[in-house]
């Protein structure tokens, strides 16, 4: 018997859900691999830091906004985020990007490993600070859903979660701002000229490096935004970061490297895929899925799904 | 307004360019002539600051600006249109010359200076909305004598704008060149391989061999110079 109708639309709300929050997840990658083609295996432990600072900050002094309160606190993550990436840059990661490295490969080899000791030193350092046990934003929104009946009958009935429809909400319009930022504000486009040609950039007076470590502060900030956001369902542990790099990866270059908005179609798409696959496999197979279809599209589009090649043949 | 004043760069151990002197003054047309692997653009990257000096000064309008950091060259009034015309691919022409335009502040002066970079390359107009990467290889020289253009600079440098084009096009940007030099009184100094036309407009010349400048004179001088004219001319 394959699924009733019910719990193929209660499977497809999840996923679409699951999928926004992944989507943010592959726009702050994007920003920071997609863009400027820096390599960061941190940026797992930087959802990770932005899940305790939520939480953090919602138990310490944000009690009084109620309901919102966990919201408030995913922005006040965001911001502690961009200091600390763009703190991060300018001491750490400016060392291994730009003009300074003779090729790509030299750049990415280094930033691998820098960025995998800073990966590491964060799991570690959290484990060392609050523990292994798992923490979870308290919020009545993550207990209750809106249920939504079906109309063919009268006892079906698809349920929303709360706290997964806000947080879904929240992702989309943080999206909905960046590509706006990206595609028609000044800082935007410089970000863009950038990370497309450095020399050329700075031969229009744009400030090159101040512009990476921008983008990699705002890829840091978005990561502890959707962090903050989704500690409102999934726990935080040290090293829950590993639970969702290879998503964002997956996401950035299925959606085609160097497009904002096609990282966000990546995350969707694999939000989608995880969540239709318990349907037809067993639950424990549903990452396998993943990336079945990961290496199908791009068998058919090795540009991801927005990519586009924009240089002459 | 530009004075490079005993400048020598060094790659790795490897002397690039060793004590160039070389003047522009406001209004003139400057060309730097010289073969393959001569230093131009070595030269035109260390007065950006992409490539750092070794030795001497680079003084723009009475500021030494190797003091400066490279991206504030731009805003001091040097706009650089790089060999091999570098334009943003997947950015639209139109956001291409808005880039051009990141220097400069005044909205109203920048949509004139669109509106002369459009007179000059009707092209570019046509094709505003296109991606900078899909235009053909003239047209991107276009863009980023325009892009270089929209900054509205007191001095522009071209590196080997006619660099994998065909002859009919690069006849085309040298004319472009010529007319911002005349009509627009802009100063210019120009890198060009292609030395019966870079010399042909020219107030004075250089020539540059092995990093090192081996003559400088006039038109008539250096066009008269038999060892110039063998080398070079081809007469």
């Amino acid at each position: 018997m394959g699924p009733t109708v019910e719990h193929l639309l209660q499977t497809l709300s999840t996923g679409i859900l699951v999928g926004c929050l992944y989507g943010l997840l592959c726009v702050g990658l994007a920003f920071i691999f997609g863009i400027m083609r820096v390599i960061n295996f941190a940026q797992g432990d930087f959802m990770m830091l932005g899940m305790y600072i939520a939480v953090g900050v919602t138990l310490s002094f944000l009690g009084f906004l109620g309901a919102s309160a966990p919201f408030v606190a995913a922005l006040i993550a965001g911001i502690v985020m961009f200091l600390l990436g763009y703190l991060l840059h300018l001491l750490l990661i400016s060392r291994t990007t730009g003009m300074r490295m003779s090729t790509e490969l030299d750049s990415h080899q280094s930033q691998l490993i820098l960025t995998l000791g800073v990966a590491l030193f964060l799991q570690n350092g959290m484990l060392f600070l609050v523990g292994s046990a798992p923490l979870a934003q308290i919020s009545s929104l993550s207990y209750s859903a809106w249920q939504i009946p079906l109309l063919y009958d009268d006892v079906s009935a698809v349920f929303i979660n709360k706290a997964r429809f806000l947080d879904a909400l929240a992702a989309v319009l943080i999206s909905v701002c960046l590509f706006a930022l990206m595609r028609y504000t000044r800082m935007g486009k410089s970000l863009r000229a950038a990370a497309e040609d450095p020399e050329a950039a700075l031969y229009m007076g744009i400030d090159v490096d101040k512009a990476h470590r921008i983008a990699f502060g705002l890829g840091a900030a978005i990561a502890g935004i959707a962090g903050g956001l989704i500690v409102l369902y999934y726990p935080a542990q040290p090293y829950v970061g590993l639970d969702f790099i290879i998503i964002m990866y997956a996401g950035v270059v299925l959606g085609g490297m160097g497009s904002v908005e096609g990282a966000f179609w990546g995350g969707m798409t694999i939000g989608l895929v995880q969540q239709l696959a318990t349907l037809v496999i067993p639950l424990q197979l549903q990452n396998a899925a993943i990336f079945v279809v990961f290496v199908l599209i791009l068998l058919v589009r090795p540009n991801g799904l927005f990519g586009r090649s924009v240089e002459r043949a | 307004m530009l004075k490079v004043d005993h400048l020598s760069v060094a790659y790795g151990g490897l002397t690039a360019l060793s004590d160039i002197c070389l003047e522009v003054r406001a209004g003139e047309l400057v060309s730097v002539v010289g073969p393959n692997g001569a230093g131009k653009s070595t030269l035109f990257k260390a007065i950006s600051g992409v490539v750092r000096a070794g030795s001497g000064s680079v003084t723009f309008e009475g500021e030494d600006i190797l003091q400066t950091r490279p991206f504030q060259r731009a805003h001091a009034g040097i706009a650089h249109v790089p060999e091999g015309r570098h334009v943003f691919p997947a950015m639209s022409v139109q956001e291409n010359l808005e880039m051009g335009a990141y220097a400069l502040a005044d909205a109203r002066k920048r949509e004139e200076l669109f509106e002369r970079i459009f007179a000059l390359f009707p092209i570019l107009a046509e094709r505003r909305r296109q991606y900078a990467g899909t235009l053909s290889g003239g047209e991107q020289q276009m863009l980023a004598i325009g892009r270089g253009l929209a900054s509205a600079p007191k001095l522009m440098m071209f590196d080997e704008p006619s660099m994998g084009l065909a002859p009919a096009v690069a006849d085309t940007i040298f004319e472009r060149i010529a007319q911002l030099h005349k009509e627009d009184g802009m100063t210019i100094l120009l890198v060009e391989q292609r030395v019966a036309e870079a010399m042909e407009n020219c107030d004075r010349g250089y020539v540059l061999q092995t990093g090192r400048i081996v003559m400088s004179g006039t038109y008539e001088e250096l066009s008269s110079d038999d060892n110039v004219r063998r080398a070079y001319l081809g007469m």
